[in-house]
């Protein structure tokens, strides 16, 4: 664990910038704190000796007005980048992360990981903001200030110096001894006091459960006795974890008291001058405070470099390698699937297994198995979003593996399971993807199809309508409906339609079928996952899709051409 | 006044309940640990400047000895001080969690309900761990402050008191004004940055969620515009928020600056006239360099406080939603009447006759409801979603208040049956009911304390959870994960069966036993909870609410509910016969079983 990450520089523009902006500050800072004490020691030190008067002092003290007001600039401006270097380095690496993800694909996605970096790009970076906001600008004026008043220090006067300078490798190592105690002793209270956190949560989470019941009164003793458990154990960590802090101060603060008491002491026997022994005493204290807020945000800095080398790790995630071949017309090729096989990530199972399939153009293809035999799967597969573990997806003779996937893309029209819609009026997302705007005609003609001509009748601005994020407003099947209608309106020579029965009542299964029949007649070709049997029943060709548990070489199967009326006839091995 | 007195944050603080001896103690270790700090720097000054005039070393030993003390106390009590002030808001944030669950455990169940929405629960946890952080960052570092500000103000005033003067103001300037204005800062920016937040987080998750879909149609790019078009909004937002924080920091700054100037100014003319000592005058200037550490965490204490006003905002919403006192119908007779202590349990009935159920405050979801439950009777709701099963079900249990009609158990009105009574004879199991980061048999339990193994172990095998309960390594002792990650849909279920079953009660209401169970678990299901009622050995009444419809020939009666009426009544066999709806209902239900075995 770096407290400055190369890699925030390397991935996050405005990081390099804010930093360099910084450490600039840093220096100019550094400056000003030394000129401060100077002037002031160069203020006092006549006046307490030699009698001197305001007027003799007057120019030292027009310069320490110059710069007290320009750290006063430097302070405020510093805050203020601070704040905006923030909001830019987290928008950047939300962005970065949130496209990394998506081109990670859904397998990647899967397994709680979208969840996961959803969470990391909507709350987790914003604790890059107090590293970058607090941390960072000390840690960077522990590495200019720090070292130049010390210096300036050692030219003034070595005895001081040199007790500095044995102490400021003791606050590190004194840190790191304490805090390496503290993590072993702390992560063991950690997990307890998560444990008692939670239950006083679970609790309240089943108390509605508990009243169902009218045992709600009892867990109050119970809630009560956890919180005094949870006080205890938390004081009894913090106990240790605040002894580095103690340490910090006991080191910096002696140490400060003993240049002092050392100045006093040669003071008297006039080794050293008054001017001197002041600058050193003011500038003495200058030379800790860096560190000591360091260990005042330690906080800020784990929180931060957690948030960000969770950011990191999806952004080194590889990428599936991508074809470059442009993919053949689909409205005249024939897709092949070559014992395609792919490994169901946390189950000992292969879905689909060994799968092999002709999907001819013009053709209604329906895929039918179980639940869990890797339909769904196979579609993705087929759109060249989840890599086969064996076997091959090809067009024409083409491996997908090969092909450029923007251009195989924009010739297929998908609706996955759950519909998402884009924002926009109704009008809008029915004709995305499409160079003119769909005829009034067209679109009548379609939204009967489908039955959405009733569901905008029913709302209040028609096909003007504004959806909001993803569609929000319009029930599952509404927005499937919407999502079919587009589909019906589109030119892709392939449909892909992931069980669009399943948030429909009987009634509109009919409008399903009608849309899968229009979109035959237009020539297109339509892969449909199916589970009700009037979907099987419309089909040309069907697909049995099988899994099998990993390590057993089942060659399942297949496809069987048949003419519409009959609903299987599958070859089994 | 009153308005300070209906302050949210106020109110929270005094649930915390603090003691004040030891927040007394606290701030006194506090003012030790920040005094140590400007007593050291003004005897070092004194040392200094008394040592340049070469007096005999001895008259210099007691200012030697001071700073050596204070260079270590300062440590030490800041040590002590930090592990007193979060002993008390420790303590503070368990009495609230207390409090808030006493006031919720006795409030309106819609507000416990909603409780388990979405992250409404997380964030009360931290809303809680917020208030109690004001106490640590917010109110104990102000009173330090102050006493440390008044102090060091009359310490440099016995010496000069031009220089206090200028001391003061230049405290009131960092110590007041640099905190009101970071607090500002800080608001300005949430205030103006909300909607711009609400919208990134909306378009993220949209991003990841629809990642394939979008990718394949090509409108990710699109997305990717209107995410970085949210984040622009939301950086503006910031830097508004920013420029009043940069002011902040610089007044910080300036203000420590002003009162050395200040000092050195108004006293080196009193040297000269003799009025202060030379000794003195470098403590006059120097004290105040030490004195601004008390006012640097200030600002961040202003934020503070501010968070915190608005978490105890949001936990005083939540408090103030479930205090609401019941609805009208309890406030009119005494509301508890003790049931007739000579009945059995095999008498004990729940008659209700033209009762209308319903969300307080909403438009009732069904009206006219007739229904006799006796024991082992068992009857299922179905219908349509939305059309009032689960409130119905509510109301039966008295759980919310009955609209209109009556509602007798063993003859008396439930709602003069005190709640606790009610729950003994009538038990409803909710759809997301909770199943509690616990052991197996404590999970039981909640249903009635005194549950044995025995009794769990029978009635996990009742609900069909007997191979399951066999399977686990601890038996009815085993650890559930937090709400039973660790089962699968089928068996939470059940053991919520189990646990219904557990209970003494002789009316069981169950909503939705069968929802996202695959068609033959969801028909086994609920062909053995239409059965449980008739079981010999304890009769109960058993009203199931569910979309399932291929299971009810189990049943002795079937209401389907609709259009906010009991549209028709009568046997599985009956309905089939006679209402189109039901039958064309039941076919689609087993053609869809079909296709899935296709």
């Amino acid at each position: 664990m770096k407290p400055l990450d190369p890699k925030l520089l390397r991935y996050a523009a405005p990081a390099r910038g804010y930093v360099l902006l910084t450490t600039a500050f840093g220096i100019i800072t550094a400056a000003l704190v030394i000129a401060q004490a100077l002037l002031i020691a160069a203020a006092l030190a006549p006046v307490i000796s030699d009698g001197a008067t305001l007027p003799d002092v007057a120019s030292h003290l027009w310069w320490l007005a110059a710069v007290v007001a320009l750290r006063a600039v430097v302070n405020g401006l510093q805050e203020r980048y601070a704040h905006r270097a923030a909001t830019r380095v987290v928008s950047d690496l939300r962005e970065q992360v949130v496209t990394r993800a998506a081109a990670l694909g859904p397998r990647w996605l899967s397994t709680g990981r979208g969840t996961d970096v959803v969470t990391l790009a909507t709350r987790g970076l914003d604790d890059l903001e107090p590293y970058l906001v607090r941390y960072l600008p000390q840690l960077l004026l522990a590495v200019t200030v720090t070292p130049a008043t010390l210096v300036v220090v050692l030219d003034l006067d070595w005895i001081s110096a040199l007790i500095i300078a044995v102490t400021i490798p003791l606050v590190p190592l004194f840190m790191i001894l304490v805090g390496q105690l503290t993590q072993t002793y702390s992560q063991r209270r950690l997990l307890v006091m998560q444990r008692l956190g939670a239950q006083v949560l679970d609790l309240l989470a089943g108390l509605a459960t508990l009243r169902a019941f009218g045992r709600e009164k009892g867990p109050v003793a119970r809630v009560r006795e956890l919180g005094d458990a949870y006080t205890r154990s938390t004081m009894s960590t913090l106990r240790v974890a605040f002894l580095s802090g103690m340490v910090l101060e006991l080191l910096t603060t002696l140490s400060v008291a003993l240049v002092a008491v050392g100045i006093g002491l040669r003071l008297v026997h006039g080794d050293i001058g008054l001017e001197t022994g002041l600058a050193v005493l003011v500038l003495a204290p200058e030379v800790y405070l860096p560190i000591r807020q360091i260990g005042v945000q330690f906080h800020a800095s784990t929180d931060g470099i957690t948030a960000a080398s969770r950011a990191f790790e999806v952004l080194d995630e590889p990428l599936p390698a991508a074809g470059t071949t442009p993919a053949p017309d689909l409205s005249r090729a024939t897709i092949t699937l070559d014992g395609l096989s792919v490994a169901a990530p946390g189950r000992d199972v292969i879905a689909p297994a060994a799968l092999t399939a002709e999907i001819h153009p013009g053709r209604v293809v329906a895929l039918v198995g179980p639940s869990g035999s890797g339909k769904t799967t196979a579609v993705l597969a087929l759109l060249g979003l989840v890599t086969p573990d064996a076997g091959t997806v090809s067009a024409d003779g083409v491996d997908l593996a090969t092909i450029d996937r923007s251009s195989w893309w924009s010739q297929i029209a998908w609706l996955p399971q759950r519909t998402a819609l884009a924002p926009g009026t109704l009008r809008e997302v029915l004709g995305a993807g499409q160079e003119s705007a769909p005829s009034e005609q067209d679109l009548a003609r379609a939204m009967a199809l489908t039955g959405l001509d009733v569901v905008v009748a029913g709302l209040p601005d028609g096909l003007e309508t504004v959806l909001g994020q993803g569609g929000l407003g319009l029930s599952v099947g509404q927005r499937q409906r919407v999502a079919l209608t587009a589909a019906l309106l589109g030119d892709q020579p392939l449909v892909v339609l992931d069980e669009p029965t399943a948030h429909l009542d009987a009634l509109a299964e009919d409008q399903v079928l009608r849309t899968i029949t229009a979109l035959r007649a237009a020539g297109r070709t339509v892969v449909v996952v199916a589970h009700r049997p009037s979907l099987v029943a419309l089909a040309d060709d069907v697909i049995q899709v099988h899994s099998s548990a990993r390590g057993t070489a089942s060659t399942s199967t297949s496809t069987s051409t048949s003419t519409s009326t009959s609903t299987e006839s599958t070859v089994m091995p | 006044m009153n308005r300070f007195r209906s302050d949210p944050l106020r109110r929270a603080i005094t649930l915390l309940d603090i003691d004040r001896r030891r927040a007394a103690g606290a701030v006194a270790l506090g003012v030790l640990a920040l005094g140590s700090a400007i007593a050291l720097a003004a005897v070092s000054a004194w040392l200094i400047a008394r040592a340049s005039q070469m007096p005999p070393v001895l008259t210099l030993s007691m200012a030697t000895v001071a700073v050596r003390a204070f260079g270590i106390s300062r440590g030490v009590f800041r040590y002590l001080e930090r592990l007193a002030s979060h002993a008390v808001a420790l303590r503070g944030m368990a009495s609230l969690r207390t409090r808030m669950y006493a006031e919720l455990a006795a409030g309106r169940i819609e507000s416990v309900a909603a409780l388990r929405r979405g992250d409404l629960l997380a964030r009360v946890g931290a809303d809680v761990d917020t208030v109690g952080d004001v106490v640590v960052r917010g109110l104990l570092p102000a009173a330090v402050a102050l006493v440390l500000g008044a102090g060091s103000v009359v310490l440099v005033g016995t010496l000069h008191v031009g220089a206090a003067a200028a001391l003061a103001a230049c405290l009131v300037l960092s110590g007041v004004v640099g905190p009101w204005l970071a607090a500002r800062g800080a608001a300005t920016a949430e205030r103006r940055s909300a909607e711009a937040r609400a919208d990134m987080a909306a378009i993220s998750l949209d991003i990841v969620d629809n990642a394939a879909a979008l990718t394949v149609s090509g409108a990710l790019d699109s997305r990717r515009a209107a995410l970085r078009e949210a984040d622009a909004r939301l950086a503006a937002a910031t830097d508004s928020g920013a420029r009043t924080s940069g002011l902040a920091a610089a007044v910080a700054s300036l203000s420590v600056g002003l009162a050395v100037l200040a000092a050195l100014v108004l006293a080196i003319p009193s040297v000269t006239d003799g009025a202060l000592s030379e000794v003195a005058l470098a403590v006059v200037v120097l004290t105040p360099l030490a004195v601004f550490e008390i006012t640097q965490v200030l600002p961040a204490a202003a934020i503070q406080v501010r968070r915190s006003r608005e978490a105890a905002t949001r936990i005083m919403a939540l408090l103030d939603a479930a205090a609401v006192t019941e609805a009208p119908t309890s406030s009119e007779a005494q509301p508890t009447r003790a049931l007739p202590r000579t009945r059995t349990t095999d008498q004990v009935s729940l008659v209700a006759s033209d009762l209308v159920c319903g969300w307080p405050g909403q438009t009732p979801t069904l009206t006219g409801l007739d229904l006799t439950l006796t024991p082992g009777r068992s009857i299922a709701l179905v219908g349509p979603s939305g059309t009032g099963k689960t409130t119905t079900l509510l109301t039966l249990a008295g759980l919310i208040p009955q609209r209109a009609g009556r509602l007798l158990l063993d003859g008396v009105p439930l709602s003069k049956v005190s709640h606790d009574e009610a729950a003994e004879e009538v038990v409803f199991t909710a759809e997301d009911a909770h199943v509690f980061d616990t052991t197996v048999l404590e999970n039981l339990r909640v249903a009635r304390g005194s549950v044995t193994e025995e009794e769990a172990r029978d009635a996990l095998e009742r609900a069909g959870l007997g191979a399951w309960l066999a399977a686990l390594p601890d038996g009815v002792h085993t650890r559930l994960g937090a709400d039973a990650s660790s089962i699968s849909g089928g068996e939470r279920r059940r053991l919520l069966l189990a646990r219904a079953l557990c209970s003494d009660a002789s009316v069981l209401l169950v909503d939705e036993p069968a929802e996202h169970l695959d068609p033959q678990t969801a028909d086994a299901l609920v062909t053995d909870l239409l059965r449980l009622g008739a079981d010999p050995r304890r009769p109960r009444a058993v009203v199931v609410a569910t979309h399932r419809l291929s299971a009810l020939g189990a049943s002795d009666e079937v209401l389907l509910l609709g259009d906010g009426v009991v549209r028709a009544r009568g046997t599985h066999a009956d309905l089939l016969a006679t209402s189109a709806d039901y039958a064309q209902a039941v076919a689609a239900e087993s053609a869809r079983a079909d296709a899935a075995e296709v």
